[in-house]
């Protein structure tokens, strides 16, 4: 299991980089934290002509407060953001979700742009992202463009970013005093990509949710909102009835991501599950 | 059965238990481990030769297909490849792999014209590195036409025409059909106030070492001879079947063993990997190292354990187990390499502690296209304690009464022993009730009744485990064959030996080499330890090291549990031989009678003087000064050294009808597991709240490493029992061929504490008493699981009949119960 | 980039130079891109008490620490790695003179073939780096990474704990 030749590009700066990616194009893949995408280079599944390293970049890795948003620099380390004291005072929901992912080497090494750029449905941060509304900044030689995140992935492994681009920074939005978020997963081990994932965002007005956001994922090509579950819950006293309510609405989301470890059934029980879990943790009863 | 004491007389025990050691017993650091924690110690893919090459398989994509074509033109023009060879051009110099079945399974180390399962090797290529190689791979082109793939082991049973495996052995894939009974079956299920029956499956996992398998070989032109440097056991027993594949004689291949990165039975007898690369190193000219990539190994290592399905019944009578039948289908995979030993190997101990008098097994082997089975920590026996305990389970809750009370009541009396099973094996010692007592005890059984159904009140669903177990140790080699046709049965062998040198050099240290190799077991600890004991030396005196096939003595190595038991027959031979002539030489020394002396803490000393002369002395005395010793004694050569072979303890042929099998498996440990779990009703997920484990494996040479083994196989057999699966989809792709899907459990799913104790019931048949405990924790872990997870979901009404029970698998059964009620 | 020729006869492989410092020892090196660093230590500089367990890293037998944490070697190529420290399982102690950690884990048997033992011990040393006393939980969360098919990890957590306790009674005493 050895990674079939390529030519290897070393880009320092943001220039170089995009310069690199514009001269290149599909014929080159970007090289970040490498967790995901080295296995599969090692299994030959992705034989890439042109690797780009993009780990001697300057300016990619970085946490700081923008406005309204904490923006995250997409070189940043998983174990950086799981330890940012900025991020869990700021995104809560990220410090929950790093719970669950992966394990200390992995994290050392792997990258929140890179995870996010590899569009793993049962990867934690997409659905987070999408629960959150975040925004992706996503880069070239022509400039900046920011993609929300329930448009910036596009299928199973697919995203919105083309030959010639790469994504730069992730922008979450700092959570207001009056926001209430869950999150939980299901997988067979500690440590591996999720079965099914649950997360909620919840906009409290004393009791009453105001607005919900209830995202699933590892169950669909792609993580996305459950809609029924956010109705179920919107304008509503949270209590224990109002959960299981909101749990039972996930039925509406038909699993269609199905392997051994888990099929269509039981990732919509796992789901039912997980959002009730996700949401009683969100109300403080978790 | 009964008792049967005559069996005592075939005893060859010289050593017998003792009240105080000073070394066995002890739970003395090993001696293997300060290089192996330094990263100094050499395994397979640590051996590098000058001129070494890189070999790499290309693996069939397809479960079932002919080789049509192979064009091999462009993967041989790429710079850096040295050689590419197809199966055909291979099967030209080399022979089929050994295979102990009967008539045998023709199996070629590189398929020629057809391959039978996903991963089976098409071409092999040798390159300067092993990224050429495999670059080379991708260039070579194979046109195959598929085949009907055979999955369902119930499918094979009627496959016919181009879906036949093996035609030339039959015109469909029935590999075997034999029916045995033993005893009185038809009248002890006539006689019967309750028939529990089940229908039980258990699934393919493997052994999946951390290390695969991997040889290097070099071919001396000029010699003819192969070096083989590989990571298997069995080169001392049946490593010269490597030779007969290479059409070459034993003495043209020598086999050196590396330090093996676990193996649980994976590698008991690697003969593919050394031959395709001997096959390469004589073609290429120059040294060849071929290792399994992780794909490899899991897909196409000949290394799959039992995947079974059972029609299970047990008669019971007032409250008493009479008989047992089962009718089992064993997907043997595509090829047969070891027979049926593996249903040989559960006939040892196929009624378990209890005094089941009598035993049907109707056994269906079949070819499918999926990997060959090998052997895995049980080798089979792992999966009939499952299948018994399920039914006793069964039984006792039918019955309305406790588990660990009914099974108290059926367990074979410590007055019982020797104690003659129906099959005709025989069980040397025990006290089963003690170790059903003491794993109670430990885990105050009663107490978590208590605690269960309090929390059952309060939604949570706790099952407290019950299994108690047989742990056969020491295999002898007749189960390999008793169950191919009596008429045709093969090569009978009878012999399991393990042999052993000894010498003391000039300085007076003893220096053992043993003809086994170390496979994350302990030999060179259990040496030490037993020999210091014999030779009241100081363990750090002794060495130990491995011979090679060419200076190497018969030895079988581990497997079957065995090692330790056999090693310590040797020593004792060899020991003796030993003390016999420190003893004659110092009597010349001290010019005493030998009568008169006595090896005592390192010195042979004239007994009740304080005249003695010490080891060091004595030995460079007997190295060096030959004239200081009478010359007429002839047999008082210079030196002291020694080579013993032991045979195996207790061992009898089989009957020629099979109506009795012979002792074959006599030396027999005996566990007791009790876990306690929580199954999370939503999800799926167990987890475990408490473990203990108690196990009984006669003396105990070092509590420490033997602990090492209850928990490590404790926990291979929570991989079994939930996570683990080589799973085949209807196509026979193999769909969990990676360490992402195959799950082998972390830190996270074993229990924080397994609780190990002892108890120790000496074999009257084994020197000091000891009894095997390598395979023991897998071989009890996954029916203890089933019964927890069982008894746990009680309330639903939900059964255990097939592993793994995954989170999936429960949660469906989970759904269903729930669809039910509602 | 360079080229050279890295088989007598066989084509000009491209490769890049590499300036490591591995287990105190700085090397300069050539290699080709898709290089793995578990195979630039293993057969360019011999330290094959790095293991290589899956290749694709879910084992764990390969972690080595690189700049202080550690990483799955067989998920980074050696050519990403110019100017980087790395150590290996050989910069902790000899035979003779072994590593508390070594120790715990001789004392404690937390190892039985060895195979994963290397990644194991880098993984525990990273941990204890940063938090020199973990709690068990901790230590579990540590190494639920690296996957022991022998011990059933029990002895590995308790030899990780113990090692901990004697390294902090040597720094504090």
């Amino acid at each position: 299991m050895k990674p079939a030749p390529f030519r290897l590009e070393r880009p320092d700066t943001i220039q170089a980089l995009c310069r690199a990616l514009a001269k290149h194009g599909d014929s080159a893949r970007i090289l970040a934290g490498g967790q995901s995408l080295v296995p599969m280079m090692n299994f030959r599944l992705v034989t890439p002509e042109v690797l780009i390293d993009i780990n001697r970049v300057d300016g990619l890795d970085y946490i700081r407060l923008d406005g309204d948003a904490l923006a995250i620099g997409a070189m940043t380390r998983h174990v950086t953001v799981k330890e940012s004291a900025l991020v869990k005072a700021n995104v809560p929901l990220i410090a929950k979700a790093y719970d669950h992912i992966a394990h200390v080497t992995v994290r050392n090494r792997g990258t929140i742009g890179g995870n996010l750029s590899h569009g793993d449905p049962s990867s934690e941060l997409p659905a987070v992202a999408i629960c959150l509304d975040a925004k992706f900044v996503v880069s070239s030689s022509e400039g900046n463009r920011t993609v929300r995140a329930a448009e910036f992935f596009k299928g199973m492994f697919e995203t919105d970013v083309s030959p010639g681009e790469f994504l730069s920074e992730i922008r979450f939005p700092v959570a207001a005093r009056n926001q209430r978020f869950g999150f939980d997963e299901f997988s067979p081990r500690h440590g591996d990509f999720a079965i099914a994932i649950a997360t909620v965002a919840l906009e409290m007005k004393g009791d009453t949710c105001v607005s919900a956001s209830v995202v699933h994922g590892g169950v669909r090509e792609m993580p996305g909102q459950v809609a029924d579950a956010e109705a179920a819950l919107r304008g509503k006293v949270v209590s224990g009835e109002q959960v299981a309510l909101a749990a039972k609405a996930t039925a509406s989301i038909e699993p269609t991501l199905q392997n051994y470890h888990g099929d269509a059934a039981y990732k919509s029980d796992l789901l039912r599950a997980l959002t009730a879990r996700a949401l009683s943790q969100a109300i403080g009863e978790g | 059965m009964a008792k049967e004491s005559h069996f005592l007389e075939m005893s060859r025990q010289e050593e017998q238990p003792r009240s105080k050691y000073n070394w066995i017993g002890k739970s003395m650091k090993r001696v293997e481990d300060p290089r192996l924690l330094t990263g100094k110690g050499k395994y397979i893919d640590d051996i590098e030769l000058p001129r070494m090459a890189h070999a790499a398989v290309m693996r069939s994509p397809h479960a079932h297909a002919r080789i049509v074509s192979i064009d091999t033109s462009k993967a041989k023009k790429l710079p850096g490849v040295l050689l590419v060879m197809t199966g055909k051009e291979a099967a030209e110099v080399t022979g089929p792999t050994a295979s102990f079945a009967s008539p045998p399974v023709t199996q070629w180390a590189i398929a020629t014209d057809r391959v039978r399962h996903v991963g089976e090797p098409v071409a092999a290529v040798v390159a300067e590195s092993r990224y050429i190689a495999e670059d080379a791979i991708d260039l070579i082109e194979v046109q195959y036409e598929e085949l009907p793939p055979v999955v369902d082991p119930r499918d094979a049973i009627t496959s016919t025409g181009d879906a036949v495996l093996h035609p030339e052995r039959g015109d469909n894939n029935v590999a075997m059909h034999r029916i045995l009974n033993f005893g009185p079956l038809a009248e002890d299920f006539a006689k019967a106030d309750h028939v529990v029956k089940r229908n039980l499956r258990w699934s393919r996992v493997a052994g999946m070492p951390m290390e695969t398998a991997g040889a290097v070989v070099d071919y001396d032109e000029g010699t003819g001879k192969f070096t083989i440097y590989a990571n298997t056991s069995m080169y001392n027993y049946v490593g010269w079947l490597i030779a007969v594949s290479l059409k070459v004689s034993a003495s043209q291949v020598n086999i050196i063993p590396t330090l093996a990165g676990g193996s649980f039975g994976s590698k008991l007898f690697l003969h593919k990997v050394p031959t395709i690369a001997a096959t390469l190193a004589r073609a290429v000219g120059r040294p060849v190292k071929f290792i399994e990539d992780r794909m490899d190994n899991i897909m196409s290592s000949d290394n799959h354990a039992s995947d079974r399905i059972y029609e299970a019944e047990l008669a019971v009578k007032d409250g008493m187990m009479t008989g047992l039948r089962f009718k089992v289908i064993d997907d043997y995979g595509a090829y047969l390499q070891y027979g049926y030993g593996t249903h040989g190997n559960a006939l040892s101990q196929v009624t378990g502690p209890y005094k089941i008098r009598s035993v049907g097994m109707e056994l269906t082997a079949v070819f499918t296209n999926k990997g060959q089975q090998g052997a895995y920590r049980g080798f089979g026996s792992e999966v009939a304690n499952f299948v018994l305990e399920r039914l006793v389970d069964a039984a006792a809750a039918e019955l309305g009464e406790d588990p660990t009370a009914f099974r108290e009541r059926n367990l074979i009396e410590p007055d019982q022993f020797p104690y003659k099973i129906p099959t005709g094996n025989v069980y040397d010692s025990g006290d089963y009730p003690a170790v059903l007592k003491q794993a109670k005890t430990m885990l105050d059984y009663d107490g978590w009744r208590k605690k269960q159904a309090e929390l059952r009140k309060q939604g949570r669903y706790i099952g407290i485990g019950v299994a108690t177990c047989q742990e056969r140790s020491v295999f002898s080699s007749t189960e390999f064959w008793f169950l191919n046709p009596n008429e045709t049965p093969g090569f009978t062998l009878t012999s399991s030996p393990e042999g052993i040198q000894v010498k003391i050099d000039p300085t007076g240290k003893a220096f053992a080499t043993i003809n086994a190799p170390f496979w994350g077991n302990s030999p060179e600890t259990m040496v030490v330890q037993i020999l210091a004991e014999h030779l009241t030396m100081d363990p750090a005196d002794i060495s130990v090291s491995y011979a090679d096939s060419d200076a190497g003595l018969n030895g079988t190595g581990p497997g079957g549990s065995r090692y330790t038991v056999m090693i310590a027959g040797a020593i004792t031979g060899a020991a003796k031989k030993i003390k016999t002539k420190l003893l004659k030489v110092a009597s010349h020394m001290l010019e005493a009678d030998v009568g008169d002396l006595e090896l005592v803490d390192g010195h042979v000393s004239v007994k009740g003087t304080n005249q003695k002369k010490s080891i060091p002395e004595i030995a460079l005395h007997a190295h060096y000064f030959r004239l200081s010793m009478p010359l007429e004694d002839r047999e008082l050569t210079s030196g002291i050294d020694a080579t013993h072979v032991y045979d195996h303890p207790f061992t009898t042929m089989p009957k020629e009808d099979r109506s009795d099998l012979g002792v074959f498996y006599p030396i027999m440990g005996n566990m007791c597991h009790m876990p306690v779990v929580e199954v999370d009703i939503e999800t799926g997920r167990i987890s475990f709240l408490d473990y203990v484990a108690v196990h009984d494996a006669g003396t105990v040479v070092n509590p420490m490493t033997l602990k090492g083994h209850i928990r490590g196989g404790t926990a291979a057999g929570i991989g079994t029992a939930i996570y683990e699966h080589l799973h085949y989809d209807k196509a026979g792709q193999l769909t969990t061929a990676s360490f992402a899907d195959y799950l082998i459990p972390t830190a996270f799913e074993v229990p924080q504490d397994v609780r190990a104790g002892h108890v120790e019931t000496p074999s009257p048949f084994t020197e000091f008493g000891i009894k095997g405990g390598g395979e023991g924790g897998r071989m009890g872990a996954p029916a203890a699981i089933a019964s927890a997870v069982e008894d746990a979901l009680r309330p639903m009404g939900i059964r255990v009949e097939s592993l793994p029970i995954s989170p999936r698998a429960l949660r469906e059964k989970i759904r269903e119960s729930e669809r039910l009620k509602a | 980039m360079n080229k050279i020729a890295n088989v007598a006869e066989g084509p000009a492989i491209e490769t890049v130079q590499i300036n490591v410092e591995v287990n105190g020892v700085a090397y300069t090196r050539y290699v080709e891109p898709r290089l793995l660093l578990s195979d630039f230590l293993r057969q360019e500089l011999g330290l094959t008490g790095t293991h290589v367990g899956c290749e694709h890293g879910v084992c764990g037998s390969c972690n080595v620490m690189v700049d202080g944490s550690t990483v799955r070697s067989c998920l980074v190529f050696a050519s990403q790695l110019d100017n980087a420290k790395i150590e290996t399982v050989e910069s902790l102690g000899r035979v003779n003179a072994l590593h508390p950690l070594q120790k715990a884990f001789w004392e404690k048997h937390g190892l039985q073939c060895g195979f994963c033992t290397p990644g194991m011990l880098m993984t525990a040393k990273e941990l204890l780096d940063r938090n020199p006393r973990p709690t068990r939980d901790e230590i579990r969360e540590a190494i639920s990474g690296n996957l022991c098919r022998c011990t059933g990890y029990q002895t590995i957590i308790e030899a990780i704990y113990s090692a901990a306790y004697e390294m902090q009674g040597a720094t504090n005493g």
